[in-house]
């Protein structure tokens, strides 16, 4: 099922920081929503979850940081519990074993509050848990960015390969392009609170056209190596 | 110059055997993942603890006397929220009884690309961006020898990342500073730095060139934080 969403915006304290923006996401889509700080690319995915939750699709969000979405009081157990029945599964139904093992979690003591896995399985338990029930959507905001280099690039391959043989859309909410390009094969650029331009990525790294897409590309990675 | 440095933690070593050399107008780009040590190499550097073994020091007297300075990863906790930017940028200056050259602060500004009247503003007044190179100013006044950089560009989007870096290499050039810059973002690591330190469990585990390491890393350890580097987008390998 394609997703729609039309005539998205925000405004917070009088200023419109999201102008009218409508969207389209494919069945296994993969997008990057791509902007500098302050561009409205997460208020965006907010107002976007929020629309499509409305609309009756289901949807999963992953904020930049685990601490965001795990209470540090209870158990991983219960997290999962009501992360199931949020979805309207019986405690104990979602195919726990199978996710686990696919983001390479399967070792975790979910009698353990979050503070007793490392950040990294922390953040995958997150993955995990917004996967339960083969959302349409997983919209992951930074997913990255709190996470050592090692432990986030493993999270990226992991998650990737999971969504392969889904139908699961995916879109990656990040500040930097080049993390993007590595990922998805479709670019929303966003400058201002407004969706500026969007298109293969391939197109977008080659031929960007608006400022800030430029901006974006030219500044994507810090160095290319020679192979 | 760190020799042979040991810093003593609970239940582990948090540095041990660690030894770097830093000179003047170059780059030591440290880097490593959480809880490798490497804040507490800058703690060390900085005097703010004592290693149980070895030596660490400037042109043979302690770093203490040489008064480095220091630049966080937060850009508005490293100021004072009720002070106006210039105020708080002043205080090496005022501490250590300087007086500065005329337009020297002028002309950090406009290295920075600063406009001057934003350091009329409270540090919650301005972008981050504009925060950090405050930060940077702040670090830079009283022309110390020695900067210590710990993740300065990692609360910076991509964009403003690239452009800071370069405006902190120009600055160096004029400057003449040594750098010691913390980071967990190889590709900015050898972009900038002279040489790469990878810190592994308060160990060294690789010190090279910047342009041999990004080549060709040695150990598997430091293979693997190349190929999550490009797997992130921060290094690009040329077709």
């Amino acid at each position: 099922m394609t997703l729609k969403a039309t005539g998205l915006s925000a405004v917070r304290l009088g200023r419109t920081i999201l102008h009218p923006t409508s969207l389209e996401i494919e069945p296994r889509g993969r997008i990057g929503l791509v902007g500098v700080s302050g561009s409205g690319k997460s208020t965006l995915g907010h107002v976007l979850v929020d629309d499509l939750k409305a609309q009756g699709a289901s949807v999963a969000h992953v904020p930049q940081s685990p601490a965001e979405a795990l209470d540090p009081l209870r158990s991983m157990a219960f997290h999962w519990r009501e992360a199931e029945v949020a979805v309207g599964l019986v405690p104990g139904a979602a195919d726990q074993a199978g996710l686990f093992q696919a983001l390479r979690i399967e070792g975790g003591d979910l009698r353990k509050r979050p503070w007793g896995w490392s950040r990294g399985m922390q953040q995958r338990f997150v993955m995990a848990m917004a996967l339960i029930g083969s959302p349409d959507l997983i919209v992951l905001d930074e997913p990255t960015s709190a996470l050592d280099p090692v432990v986030a690039a493993a999270t990226m391959e992991l998650l990737s390969t999971f969504l392969d043989d889904k139908e699961t859309s995916m879109i990656l909410i990040t500040h930097d392009l080049g993390l993007a390009a590595r990922w998805v094969d479709r670019l929303m650029v966003m400058d201002a609170g407004r969706l500026v331009e969007q298109g293969r990525t391939a197109d977008i790294l080659e031929r960007p056209q608006t400022r800030s897409a430029k901006a974006l590309s030219a500044h994507r990675n810090w160095l290319a190596l020679p192979c | 110059m760190v020799s042979n440095v040991r810093v003593k933690g609970r239940n582990r070593d948090r540095l041990r055997d660690v030894s770097l050399a830093l000179s003047a107008g170059r780059t030591l780009a440290v880097v490593g993942e959480s809880g490798a040590g490497k804040s507490t190499l800058i703690a060390a550097i900085l005097g703010l603890l004592k290693p149980s073994e070895g030596t660490i020091s400037w042109n043979g007297a302690p770093t203490r006397a040489v008064r480095p300075a220091l630049v966080i990863q937060e850009p508005r906790a490293a100021f004072n929220p009720v002070l106006s930017l210039r105020r708080s940028i002043m205080e090496p200056v005022v501490a250590q009884g300087i007086v500065l050259t005329e337009g020297r602060l002028q002309r950090l500004c406009a290295g920075l690309e600063l406009p001057e009247e934003v350091l009329d503003r409270r540090p919650g007044e301005v972008s981050i961006g504009q925060a950090q190179r405050a930060g940077i100013l702040r670090a830079l006044i009283a022309a110390p020898p020695l900067i210590l950089f710990d993740e300065p560009l990692s609360a910076l989007d991509a964009v403003t990342q690239k452009h800071t870096a370069r405006l902190i290499f120009d600055l160096q050039k004029e400057e003449g500073f040594a750098a010691l810059i913390v980071t967990h973002d190889l590709g900015y690591a050898v972009a900038y730095g002279d040489q790469i330190a990878v810190l592994k469990a308060g160990r060294i585990e690789e010190i090279a060139d910047a342009d041999v390491f990004a080549i060709n890393p040695r150990s598997d350890y430091c293979c693997s934080l190349r190929d999550a580097a490009i797997a992130l987008g921060s290094l690009e390998v040329a077709a």
